[in-house]
């Protein structure tokens, strides 16, 4: 029973992490309609500028916010990508549109940064802030999941409290109509991909040194964060938020498990295709009266 | 004093022009009420109008020529575009529908003063109004936006008379403050009754061009110009 429990609690690391994509990845579905699989690839690419910086003797000081802005400004392109071409495409269309863009990005990144070539990770937030159940809960672990409960809670705020929120909203639930009142729709719609590029781009130089730290291990993190995301239905912060954590207590657990252990990579596929089935009960009791 | 002009107006759509040619014109304080029978081309020629689709042609606002503008620039130099099917942030509440829509000094107070029952229903999610609730919100929210010109497309479809009079009457109003309003309508007789110029579509074609009194006054000329080739036809094969 405590092994189990100590097992959990080395999972929260993970957990945060999926949390904060997760909540990224609804943040980008419900502001600009587009299930992106491109979100942690992004956040790998500002990652690595930070890491090819640092490399190269820049203090992290300044590596960091570089990195965050090239964070940024990778999630801009796609942004771009999407407003310009595909924002009246089906939102299928815009899926798979973002899926061959991973696929694209993936194989730069891996040339681009030497493909499984080991890279020096800094611990941007080393050390560890208490003991739980007898495991060390890192700070990486611990400002993951403050990240991502902040992030949702200034989200959540700033969509009910402010007029750019409001806009947001309003481009959300139509864009043509809003863009006929005069909201500036590509503006905002660019700057949400910036916003979402930037946080990600953070949490992962966070995570990073915990993961297999190569470009493609942190892009398919996309994977744990779109069952998070499923969770949460791509509308509710809280429940991504809550089914990220999860899914990485349940990876901790399963790592716990001599039988398991080797599977646990399969843990986020499994959370998917249950929530999709849960999801189609309602479909099928209906069509069964 | 605003003016929009239309000339040459040509609009398609699967790459077939069903707009072919319109020219229209709108001024303050007027209401130029736009007829057609169904798919005779109303709403292909507002949102060629607006930018929602490319059009050929020019798009004269007060002089300038805007036909190569995004829709949102046309919208933030004056134009605003109510379009048909009552477009509310269906998740937002009435009085978040207005706000969102609000030009810098303008106020909530001209909408619920133009649909005082708005007033009660302002913190009512807009997917729960009624129909007639939903449409006057649209309008009061393009209102609130300060337009110069404002192109309304089929507001009565759906809705019981007495709310469509009541719609008329606001809409006419808004012409007497000083906007210039194009009015699309498929039911003739309220339109006429409120609007000052009037055009006839048939087919993507201007077939009349004149005042509304004179077509009001003669009913049996609004139906052959509503539906003169049908007309025709059933005359032929009689
Ligand atoms: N998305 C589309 N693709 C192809 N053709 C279309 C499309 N929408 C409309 N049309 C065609 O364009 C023509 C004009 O349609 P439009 O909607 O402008 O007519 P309307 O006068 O507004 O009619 P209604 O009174 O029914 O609203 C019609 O022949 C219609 O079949
Ligand atoms: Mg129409």
């Amino acid at each position: 029973m405590n092994s189990l429990l100590t097992s959990a609690v080395a999972g929260l690391s993970a957990g945060g992490a999926y949390a904060i994509l997760g909540v990224c990845a609804i943040f980008t579905y419900r502001l600009v309609a587009v299930v992106n699989f491109t979100g942690a690839a992004i956040g790998a690419t500002g990652t690595f500028v930070m890491v090819a910086l640092y490399e190269s003797g820049v203090p992290l000081a300044l590596a960091v916010p570089v990195g965050i802005v090239a964070g940024a400004l990778a999630a801009l392109a796609v942004g771009l990508v999407m407003a310009t071409w595909f924002s009246g495409a089906a939102a299928s269309t815009k899926a798979a549109v973002t899926a061959a863009l991973l696929v694209g990005i993936i194989a730069v990144g891996l040339r681009l940064t030497g493909g499984q070539h080991p890279h020096n990770f800094p611990d941007l937030i080393p050390g560890s802030a208490f003991r739980l159940a007898g495991v060390e809960v890192t700070w990486a672990a611990v400002v993951t999941i403050a990240i991502s409960v902040l992030f949702t809670f200034i989200t959540e705020q700033f969509l009910a409290r402010t007029q750019t929120g409001l806009e947001l909203r309003a481009l959300s639930q139509r864009p043509m109509a809003a863009e006929l009142i005069g909201i500036r729709v590509k503006l905002l719609a660019l700057s949400v991909w910036a916003v979402m590029g930037a946080v990600t781009a953070f949490a992962l130089m966070v995570i990073a040194p915990q993961r297999a730290p190569d470009f493609m291990s942190l892009s398919l993190l996309v994977v744990p964060a779109l069952a998070a995301a499923l969770i949460g239905a791509f509308a509710s912060f809280r429940a991504a938020l809550a089914g990220g954590m999860a899914i990485g207590i349940i990876e901790g657990l399963a790592s716990g498990l001599d039988t398991f252990s080797q599977y646990r990579g399969a843990i986020p596929f499994l959370v998917i295709l249950a929530v999709l089935m849960w999801s189609q009960r309602g479909a099928r009791f209906d069509e069964a009266r | 004093m605003t003016e929009l002009t239309i000339k040459q107006l040509v609009v398609a759509r699967g790459g077939i022009p069903v707009v072919r040619g319109i020219d229209l014109t709108v001024r303050s304080g007027e209401i130029s009420v736009v007829l057609g029978s169904n798919g005779a081309g109303k709403t292909t020629s507002l949102e060629g109008i607006s930018g929602i689709i490319p059009a050929k042609g020019a798009i004269l606002l007060d002089g300038e020529d805007i036909s190569g503008q995004a829709a949102g620039i046309r919208a933030r130099r004056g134009l605003r575009h109510v379009e048909q099917g009552r477009t509310v942030f269906p998740e937002m509440t009435t009085e978040e529908n207005l706000k969102v829509a609000l030009a810098p000094g303008a106020s909530l107070d001209e909408a619920y003063g133009l649909f005082p029952e708005l007033v009660q229903r302002r913190d009512i999610k807009s997917a729960m109004l009624s129909g007639g609730e939903q449409q006057m919100l649209v309008i009061a929210r393009a209102l609130v936006g300060r337009p110069k010109v404002i192109l309304i497309d089929e507001m009565s479809s759906g809705l019981a008379p007495v709310i469509v009079s009541r719609l008329m009457e606001a809409v006419r109003k808004l012409a007497d403050g000083g906007m210039a309003v194009l009015l699309v309508e498929q039911f003739a007789n309220l339109a006429l009754g409120v609007g000052n110029r009037a055009y006839v579509l048939r087919r993507g074609a201007v077939v009349y061009n004149g005042g509304c009194e004179a077509l009001l006054k003669d009913p049996a000329r609004l139906h052959h110009l509503y539906l003169g080739d049908v007309a025709d036809s059933v005359a032929m094969h009689a």
